[in-house]
């Protein structure tokens, strides 16, 4: 090809390829850029092969273009013209390929975006949901045209906007309508570029520079490099247009070495353009002139600062320097120079051929346009992205994204690198665009999208971008050389488990001191991560620097493996597992009750925190670890026949506990463990608190509770029933009558109200849920009729639903005013309740409960729509007007909530409360203000769960014993080897994926007949099997550890 | 598999360095270009190329040791025959890049920054890849390795002779 010489000569060129290469009769395109990772070279061979066996390759053209966007499928390829998006795609699926859709035009199903859950599919752009919110601009030709082919990007329309500007633009014009389409700096500070350029061209000296800075450093950013790869014509468009504007006559790429193909296509484009005389002197016969350089980095981030790149162009260290004067004054050896990032450069394009009215139609007041972010981390759909600026985040991450894998909860999104800011969920609602993002102290960014689930620790977060920029801090100023390394040491210190009461104050004092006084960008927002994670995840840092925990289980020098460090009792985990993996079942039981008396019970109802963190479930499935607990525990109680003897007596200070709850009994337990005699109070004539009254038999049989209850007892527990404290015999009473501490245990036993008129006490058909649940637990005769309607989304709501099922009401409805993800019911009795044909509503809150006669009717609703996050994170539901309705219902059961009751009190008991009820409590200690009265479990916290009432009680056994000794100390709690290890095999090292064994279950049907529990659990062979799929993270060795 | 670029042996690559220099025009600005011929061309950047550096680009050798030591991308010391790279990146963080860095070092028996003795293997942690929805990721050469757990590693890493 020769040079072209004038306007007129290019658009004949576009005619002249248009004519040498008409259309194909199909075409595929595959990424041959990210998804080469993936094998999309061997699949372009090998469809190539195809095509050639079938005959086809004049009729089928196959192109490699940059990235599709949807990452999280590669390797991914479009079948022209359709526009049918294959994913995932396999060498070996070449010949189906060929076959099916090349020659007879069909679709192949298996190859779509398919939903995980629904298995819905879906074809096109058009349809895949990761698409539809999307406005790709920037990235149009991405995918599209070959990176390595100028003839593709010019039968594209390439070079258009060029043209329009050399022919009918002068460069003020340009200046005006880039400042007109109100484009910023997709670099991350957002400054707008027609400002910029316009500096550039008024500044004096000549000759003037232009740069495009693709040091793409930041840590989770990819957005430039998939332009540069897919589509490097367009930045270089971009740099002609503006170089034209700005009077430059020399630019610079300025690219990471660590993008190889980036580096590699770019070349190829500039070559092609100086080929053609798109780049050089006189540019199509204009008295335009200007000329491209490429300029490889050298590995060091502060490069991206512009002062340091000028620095590294010109071959000396890339240390920043002082503005003013900026850039565009004095920049690269004193000249004019204009900096900019690789994606304001590739939106140039679309500005000038559509004009700034209809640029600036899309996104905020303040930032137009649209913005491309790379979604990564923890998120179902990782990828690039392309949004109208002032989107929701929500939208992002939820839509687009599709969600958080393996169902856990979101945390947080990291934005912008370590200069950015972490944004929790509680601002989810907020739009993307600059201002909103600075008031949260997150920034836009460069567009590096990290997101976090709640197996993310936040202070490890905070202190892996410090420690990225403590290192790149080039040193050249003090305020960022010595506060980095100061940051970094103490918030290393807290991960260690060694955090002091200051640390927080002085990470926020330095921190500060550092954004305010440092020389460049990199100093000035190094602070943000670890501000931001202060500001919104504060109990994280303090459940570290305090108690020495770290809430997502991640920090590892204070774990032993995850699993132990999620449950709140800190039962030794991996060594249980081991012992059931060798067969040694009973062992594995009593080694579970060296931190919790319950195995029994917990085997089936705990909501079992520990599979969330369960390494495991990265690789497939988590472990199945709750099922294994109820197999050991059950296998334990049909094998050993042999009472256990008591806990021998060491002591004579004597402990009364109240209530004979898990908390209770747990704590009574250890004491009697420790040999401390202990008489435990139980108001009604059964044991077991909640567990006894309220969690019916079909999911834990009253004798299960009986016998692990008698095991306590056994082991010399005094446990006296219907012996309530009153205010006849008082709390403070018990310190009379010779017990030297007291722990209250009482539990939140209390129904709350729902507050809607008609909820009037007495009312035939209207029944809280714990009352109707301990009425059918004791054996009362309770009739609901045909049509229940439930009210609540917890577990007692659901379990209240399935009692009604069982008692032969035809119709339950549960009705819950949020939406169905943020039901806190488990997700297992969410589908067993669904499986026994319980109806769940969602998005409907009660207005009115409707009785006739004293006898209940039905209940008035009104459906919710969801609006922006409250101060939990959850969407809050606002009533949608004309959406009432009448729900008929024999008999109507709220189960909205419980709260401690504390009738029992005395008026005048000393007894120190908080401003809603509850007492007061030393969270460490579980001390009230009372010397010698400690009180935990639910009666202080309000509902929780059964395991974490157990840690409680086993918090305050530890801390009564530090009393009772005279020791003032703090409880500390750190995760310790209850045994040594089992020796249980290890798992082979390439372990292959393998799901967990799946626990057998009775049948719906038969499962409505009666309370017959529902899960039948392991056999032996079935439980070792499943416990040999542990990874044994604990005996992997890191320093520090504290065992 | 391919072996990674450049001959450890300065002696070799000596005779290179006339030529290199002579490709290289201009003063400071070419400098850096000029230390990346070198990098690729050794695995590293030879002490002994220095001085002649500095000389031919007509600045301080304290000058040119200056940018080399700056750039993490120039390496004084030869580099093994494979170099694997473990990705620091956020994306690659939060989804347990630490544990591949970590059975990485454990398998090589060295640590980041680190040569092996028998010049197999060098060990290096980078920024970011660019490539997070692969993550976590580890790069040999230039072949990614992605969605990568810590039992594959070892795997890995024994193709790679």
């Amino acid at each position: 090809m020769s040079a072209l010489r004038s306007l007129e000569a290019l658009q004949e060129l576009r005619g002249k390829l248009l004519h040498k290469h008409p259309p194909k009769k199909s075409r595929l395109r595959i990424c041959m850029t990210g998804c080469r990772a993936y094998g999309a070279m061997e699949l372009r061979e090998s469809l190539a092969e195809q095509v050639q066996r079938a005959g086809l390759q004049d009729s089928v053209e196959i192109r490699e273009t940059g990235c599709h966007g949807f990452c999280a499928r590669a390797p991914v390829m479009a079948v022209d013209p359709q526009g049918w998006m294959y994913q995932q795609v396999r060498p070996e699926d070449a010949r189906e390929i060929v076959e099916e859709t090349l020659l007879k035009g069909r679709l192949l199903e298996r190859l779509l975006c398919s939903h995980p859950a629904t298995g819905e599919r879906w074809a096109t752009l058009e349809e895949i949901p990761f698409y539809r919110s999307q406005q790709r601009k920037v990235l149009a030709l991405c995918g599209f045209v070959d990176p390595r082919s100028i003839e593709s990007y010019l039968l594209h329309g390439g070079y258009r906007a060029l043209a329009k500007v050399l022919g009918e633009m002068s460069p003020e014009a340009v200046i005006e309508e880039v400042d007109r389409a109100g484009l910023r700096g997709r670099g991350g500070a957002g400054f707008p570029t027609g400002k910029k350029w316009r500096f550039t061209r008024q500044s004096r000296g000549e000759p003037k520079y232009l740069v495009c800075n693709a040091d793409e450093g930041d840590p989770g950013a990819f957005m430039d490099r998939a332009v540069l790869e897919g589509d490097p014509h367009s930045v270089l468009e971009g740099m002609l247009i503006g170089a034209y504007a700005m009077g430059a006559t020399e630019g610079f790429l300025y690219v990471r070495a660590e993008y190889p193909i980036a580096v590699e296509h770019l070349q190829v484009a500039v070559s092609q353009a100086k080929e053609l005389g798109l780049l050089g002197e006189g540019i199509l016969g204009s008295e335009f002139s200007f000329m491209v350089h490429i300029k490889e980095g050298a590995g060091a981030f502060v490069c991206g600062e512009e002062t340091a790149l000028m620095a590294s162009i010109e071959g000396r260290r890339g240390m920043p320097r002082s503005r003013p004067p900026f850039p565009a004054q004095a920049g690269l050896w004193g000249k004019p120079t204009c900096i900019n990032n690789v994606e304001t450069l590739a939106n140039i394009r679309s500005i000038i051929l559509e004009g700034a009215h209809i640029y600036a139609s899309v996104g905020t007041e303040s930032s137009k346009g649209t913005k491309i972010f790379s979604l990564a981390g923890k998120v179902n759909n990782t990828g690039l992205v392309e949004v109208p600026i002032g989107i929701r985040m929500r939208e992002i991450i939820f839509q687009v994204g599709g969600g958080i894998p393996k169902g856990r909860r979101f945390k947080a999104v990291q934005m912008g690198g370590p200069s950015g800011g972490c944004v929790p969920a509680r601002h989810l609602d907020l739009p993307v665009d600059y201002e909103s993002l600075q008031s949260i102290g997150s920034i836009m960014g460069s567009g590096g999208m990290v997101v976090m689930d709640e197996n993310n620790c936040m202070v490890d977060i905070a202190r892996f971008f410090l420690s990225y920029t403590q290192s790149e801090s080039c040193g050249k100023c003090a305020p960022c050389r010595l506060g980095t390394t100061q940051m970094l040491s103490i918030l290393n210190r807290i991960t260690r488990g060694e955090g002091r009461p200051r640390d927080l104050h002085r990470l926020i004092e330095i921190g500060t001191v550092v954004r305010r006084s440092s020389l460049c960008g990199l100093g000035q927002t190094c602070a943000n991560p670890v501000l931001t994670t202060i500001a919104h995840f504060r109990e994280e840092y303090e459940a570290h620097i305090q108690e020495k925990r770290c809430p997502a289980a991640s920090c590892e020098q204070m774990i032993i493996s995850a699993c132990q460090h999620a449950c709140p009792a800190g039962i030794d985990v991996p060594n249980y597992i081991g012992f059931i993996a060798e067969g040694r079942f009973a062992e594995a039981a009593d080694l579970i009750r060296e931190r919790n008396p319950f195995p029994s019970i917990c085997g089936r109802i705990c909501h079992h925190p520990c599979e969330t963190k369960c390494r495991r479930g990265e690789l497939d499935e988590p472990v199945s670890i709750r099922a294994l607990k109820k197999f050991a525990a059950d296998w334990y109680f049909e094998h050993m026949d042999q009472e256990p003897e008591p806990f021998p007596l060491s002591h004579t200070e004597r402990v009364a506990v109240v209530g004979a709850g898990p908390a209770g009994l747990t704590c009574a337990y250890f004491l009697r463990k420790m040999g401390y005699p202990v008489v435990v109070l139980e108001a009604l004539p059964v044991g077991g608190g909640m567990m006894g009254v309220a969690i019916p038999d079909f999911r834990l049989p009253k004798e299960v509770i009986q016998r692990e209850i008698r095991y306590i007892e056994a082991r010399g527990v005094e446990i006296h029933y219907n012996s309530p404290v009153t205010t006849q015999r008082s709390v403070e009473d018990l310190l009379k009558e010779g017990f030297q501490a007291v722990f209250l245990a009482a539990g939140a036993q209390r129904s709350q109200l729902i507050g809607i008129p008609g909820e009037l006490e007495g009312i035939e058909g209207l029944y809280y849920g714990l009352r109707f649940l301990r009425d059918v637990k004791v054996g009362k005769k309770v009739d609901v009729g045909s049509k229940v309607a439930v009210i609540g989304g917890g577990n007692t709501a659901l379990d209240a639903a399935r009692t009604a099922r069982r008692l032969g009401a035809q119709e339950v409805r549960v009705y819950y005013r949020r939406a169905l993800e943020e039901m806190p019911v488990s997700q297992r009795e969410l589908r067993e309740a669904m499986e026994e044909g319980v109806s769940i509503h969602c998005l409907v809150s009660p207005t009115r409960i409707v009785h006739e006669n004293w006898k209940v009717k039905g209940i008035e609703c009104v459906r919710m729509r969801l609006t922006e996050a409250d101060e939990s994170g959850r969407r809050r539901p606002v009533p949608i007007e004309g959406s009432e309705f009448f729900a008929e219902a024999d008999t109507v059961i709220p189960a909205v909530g419980q709260a401690p009751d504390l009738s029992f009190l005395m008026e005048d008991t000393r007894l120190e409360r908080v401003r809603w009820g509850a007492l007061r409590v030393n969270p460490n200690t579980l001390a009230t203000n009372v010397p010698g009265i400690f009180a935990g479990g639910d009666l202080v916290t309000g509902p929780t769960s059964v395991i974490q009432a157990i840690g409680s009680g086993r918090r305050a056994a530890l801390a009564i014993q530090k009393y009772l000794k005279g020791d003032p100390t703090r409880v500390q709690i750190r995760d310790e080897k209850c045994v040594e290890d089992t020796g249980a095999p290890q798992p082979p090292q390439e372990a292959a994926p393998r799901g967990r064994s799946e626990v057998p279950m009775l049948a719906p049907e038969e499962r409505l007949r009666g309370f017959v529990e529902v899960e039948m659990g392991y056999s032996e062979q079935e439980a070792m099997e499943e416990a040999r799929r542990c990874l044994r993270c604990d005996r992997e060795k890191a320093p520090g550890r504290p065992c | 598999m391919e072996k990674a670029s450049g001959s450890a042996n300065p002696a070799e690559s000596q005779g290179n360095l006339g030529e290199l220099l002579e490709e290289a025009k201009g003063g400071r600005e070419a400098l850096i270009p000029l230390l990346q011929r070198i990098q690729e061309r050794c695995g590293y950047v030879p002490p002994e190329y220095l001085e002649p550096v500095a000389k031919h680009l007509g600045l301080f050798p304290s000058e040119v040791q200056a940018v080399v030591s700056f750039y993490s991308q120039f390496s004084l010391t030869p580099k093994g025959r494979h170099i694997v790279r473990v990705c620091r990146g956020t994306a690659c963080h939060v989804r347990g890049g630490k544990s591949i860095l970590r059975v990485a070092e454990e398998n090589l028996g060295i640590k980041e920054g680190q040569t092996r003795e028998d010049l197999r293997y060098s060990l290096e942690t980078v920024a970011c890849l660019g490539t997070c929805f692969l993550a976590p990721v580890m790069m040999v050469n230039r072949n990614y390795y992605g969605k990568l757990v810590p039992p594959q590693v070892l795997s890995i890493l024994r193709q790679y002779e």
